[in-house]
């Protein structure tokens, strides 16, 4: 017996309008399931980020941003146009001289990725597919609020997900190229005339000689607070938890310049409060850890956090969302704007350390330096699954480390909580093995005479 | 059968040398078997095995990896190139510890190949490799830790951008430079001319072949004429290549004239990765269905268009450079570019034709750049109404039977297709 509702629904000429119904609330409920799970993801990272020992209080600015982006699901708290980057060689001083804010968008998001993994081919990188799952779903304010997206080529995955994206959203690609020489720099700064055009379109904002150099005002202000940070991170016995200083790095996504320039200030305050009332987070000595490799995006922190959960101290990170985000200055020779935009493209491509350059030797003589200035007793070397260009330098890495007698371990991860048990087990190895190196420590005088 | 017997030396312990040597000769015998009528095709079979098998003897003065790169720029610059295009399963092993796990085969065979014991000398070469991929990317800078002489050539990932074009050219100028310096030689419009032409030749007459040989499996395998295709890559003389290629086009033609096609198999378009020779697992699979593969797009594929002489070898020597590099740009089907467009218009074009009854999308692991492109062509041949079928593989031999099996099913399922269109047509 079919019920009046049941006949009423089967009845003819009603049915496209109940399909098309029974499918919006299909839709309905797919996006609820999508906003539940995402939210909590990111809750309870960002809960894990708190119930972490030592973090200053004056980080607080930066897990409100995060939370207000992917727990309260809103957009980036500015009144300026939005325009999303997916590489930290997008000159950002370019977007604020266009009167807009930049937006990482890079993801580290599971639930994105889950969808993502539909659109996109099985072995594309976990970041790509979080990204094609969020544009798919459209319900993240940050990506739907971007005026147009800037997308440097660094890799296959990136590349590829440019044309996708460019069906849906204003985009512009930036040829990032193979080499650093002269002719490859030039090329890279056309590029840049070229994406100020662009800038200019979609912002209606003309780029001047002014408004460029207040941009590299904001980004140079952020960019010493960021080296004080990094100076004062360096502190032996530490200061604060690298998990922390990462995810202060990928709250910079979210905000302006200034911001967080401003907000850093206030760590950096904490952190010299901390060093004359010596307080540091930990009574015993950490092995102090170098992690490196494919970027590391909030929520996906898994890595960081094991390795601080497990007793060992992220002393510093040579990722892309990290500490090479804001490393390198870019230096003005000559003040016209000729010269402005050439600081530009000179900082974007000759100090980077990003794999997409075929010759890359000088990432290993950075991992080198930090090894040196962060007394780092081991490295762990992390590859996203389908990360092609980081793998490939992971063999000249290992072997240089290993000349160095600094024990590297190689993990690789995916954007899901499938795998953190086996990676909780070979991190927890491999801080044993650290510790096992470490001069064992004296609880006691020497007894001199009896 | 060829396959049993490869399976048994991938799967078993062999010495990597033997294992390599059999698996060409394993296909050039088969190709051999497979057309007895077909005495002029001995002579491109010939070029293959000598590549391959007299490879120690070789002391290549510029090495090409890839197809990407214009070879009348080369020539022209007093070199024949050297072409590693990779193909092989047994030549990857000579490069295992040397690339992540994930790497694609093609890139795999390549850097095996160079690091092949007993293998070419390639201690004085100059290596040419355009930047298409990752993975090429690395490759290049492991060469250059292991102090070969490299040229880079980076491929700018927007088609249709006018800046683009500039770019490459510009890097095309450089490379014939230090090709010119590498090989002591002045490059001259007179060169370039006799070079373009040289060039221009090969690729009309491979273009001849090709329509001649387009649904004629009876006469000649796809993997024959794949072979016939990539021998190109392993002449010295390309002037004698296509010497023999005229040959063998006047012979196929009397053959076509004399016999009919037999009943005519689905015919299928083959897609995405290049099957590069020895490792014909796919297309040898092909033929054991009963599928006829009417047409075959690679990155390669639109490269024998390039063949204008009126045109492009107007003005003087700079212009023409600029004009065949900017050809070449534009005729590069390969997955380098943000939106692979000249791949789709070709497609597009092998369609009408209307002889194509499914799609066989070949992925070999690794090759996302491939894998990303299907989601377009999906639509498009959806548009078209035909079926498509995703065939991913890599170069070993253990997934023959399952792919097989697979393969059998969308063999059926065409002609399925077929007789529903006849019953709709009575």
């Amino acid at each position: 017996m079919q019920t009046e509702e049941q006949k009423s629904k089967t009845a003819p000429g009603r049915e496209p309008q109940t399909k098309y119904l029974r499918e919006q609330q299909k839709k309905q409920r797919q996006q609820q399931r999508f906003i539940k799970k995402e939210t909590q993801t990111a809750a309870r990272y960002l809960g894990r980020l708190e119930q972490l020992s030592g973090a200053p209080a004056a980080m607080q600015p930066f897990v409100e941003v995060l939370r207000r982006i992917y727990v309260e699901m809103q957009g980036v708290e500015t009144d300026r146009p939005t325009i999303g980057t997916y590489c930290v060689m997008v000159p950002q001083e370019l977007i604020y001289a266009a009167g807009a804010q930049p937006v990482k968008l890079c993801s580290g998001n599971y639930t994105a990725f889950s969808i993502g993994d539909d659109l996109t081919p099985r072995d594309a990188c976990p970041l790509v597919k979080a990204v094609a799952g969020f544009q798919h779903t459209g319900l993240m304010p940050v990506y739907r609020d971007c005026s147009m997206m800037v997308v440097p080529i660094t890799c296959d995955c990136k590349k590829k997900i440019a044309g996708m994206l460019r069906d849906s959203v204003e985009l512009i690609t930036l040829h990032v190229p193979a080499s650093r020489e002269d002719a490859d720099m030039e090329a890279y700064l056309r590029q840049l005339y070229e994406l100020m055009e662009r800038l200019e379109a979609a912002t209606g904002s003309p780029i001047s000689s002014g408004s460029l150099a207040e941009g590299f005002q904001m980004v140079g202000r952020a960019q010493a607070e960021f080296s004080e940070f990094i100076r004062l991170r360096k502190s032996s016995p530490a200061l604060l938890r690298g998990t922390h200083s990462m995810a202060m790095m990928n709250a910079s996504a979210y905000m302006s310049a200034d911001r967080w320039a401003d907000a850093m200030h206030g760590v950096n305050l904490e952190l010299k409060e901390r060093i004359r009332t010596g307080e540091k987070i930990s009574s015993r000595s950490l092995p102090r850890i170098l992690l490196t490799g494919s970027p590391i995006v909030f929520p996906n922190i898994k890595i960081p956090l094991l390795i601080e959960e497990m007793g060992g101290l992220v002393s510093a990170d040579e990722t892309c969302m990290g500490e090479r985000g804001m490393w390198d200055p870019a230096v003005i020779t000559d003040h016209s704007f000729n010269g402005m935009l050439r600081a530009l493209a000179n900082r974007a491509l000759r100090p980077c350390p990003c794999p997409t350059f075929a010759d890359n030797t000088q990432r290993i003589y950075r991992l080198k330096q930090m090894i040196r200035d962060n007394e780092i007793q081991g490295v762990i070397y992390h590859v996203l699954r389908g990360c092609l260009v980081y793998d490939f330098e992971y063999r000249q890495i290992e072997e240089e480390l290993g000349k160095l007698e600094i024990p590297v371990i190689r993990l690789e991860s995916d954007y899901n909580e499938e795998d953190v048990e086996q990676l909780r087990i070979r991190i927890e190895a491999f801080i044993e093995l650290i510790k096992l190196r470490q001069e064992p420590v004296r609880r006691t005088g020497i007894r001199e005479s009896f | 059968m060829l396959n049993t017997k490869q399976i048994r030396m991938a799967s078993g312990p062999v010495r990597p040398a033997a294992a390599y040597t059999e698996e060409f000769m394993e296909t050039l015998h088969r190709i051999r078997q497979d057309h007895p009528q077909l005495s002029s095709l001995g002579y491109f079979l010939d070029t293959a095995e000598q590549w391959f098998g007299w490879a120690s003897e070789a002391r290549p003065e510029v090495v090409v990896l890839g197809p990407d790169l214009p070879e009348e720029l080369i020539l022209a610059a007093g070199a024949v190139p050297y072409w590693l295009l990779g193909g092989s399963l047994f030549s990857t092993s000579w490069s295992d510890d040397l690339v992540p796990r994930d790497t694609d085969p093609v890139s795999r065979s390549i850097l095996g190949y160079i690091h092949r014991p007993g293998g070419p000398d390639f201690s004085e070469s100059l290596f040419l490799i355009p930047l298409s991929c990752d993975s090429m990317r690395k490759i290049a800078y492991q060469l250059k830790q292991e102090g070969k002489k490299l040229f880079l050539v980076d491929i700018p990932p927007e088609q249709n951008r006018r800046e683009s074009i500039l770019q490459w050219q510009k890097q095309m100028f450089r490379m014939m430079e230090a090709v010119a310096d590498h090989t002591n030689t002045r490059v001259t419009r007179r060169r370039l001319i006799d070079a373009r032409l040289t060039v221009s030749r090969a690729r009309k007459l491979l273009s001849v072949f090709l329509d001649l040989a387009r649904g004629r499996e009876d006469l000649l395998t796809f993997a024959a004429r794949q072979l016939v295709r990539t021998s190109y890559y392993y002449t010295e003389d390309p002037e004698e290549w296509s010497d023999h290629l005229e040959i063998l086009c006047q012979e196929l033609k009397s053959h076509t004239a004399r016999l009919y096609p037999r009943f005519r198999r689905p015919g299928i378009l083959l897609a995405g990765s290049p099957v590069l020779f020895p490792n014909y697992k796919i297309p040898f699979l092909l033929q054991e269905i009963g599928l006829d593969i009417r047409e075959c797009v690679d990155p390669a594929a639109l490269k024998q268009y390039g063949t204008n002489t009126g045109r492009i070898l107007q003005g003087g020597r700079d212009r023409m450079i600029r004009a065949i590099a900017a050809e070449r740009y534009r005729y590069n089907a390969s997955s380098s570019f943000v939106s692979n467009d000249a791949m789709y218009r070709y497609i597009i074009g092998s369609l009408m034709h209307g002889d194509i009854e499914g799609v066989v999308y070949h992925v070999l692991k690794g090759q996302i750049e491939y894998d990303f492109e299907l989601e377009r062509l999906e639509s498009l041949f959806s548009d078209y109404g035909i079926p498509v079928f995703r065939l991913e593989t890599d170069y070993q031999y253990q997934d023959v039977e399952q792919l097989r099996i697979r393969m059998e099913a969308f063999a059926e399922m065409l002609e399925q297709n077929r007789y529903q269109e006849v019953k709709q047509a009575q």
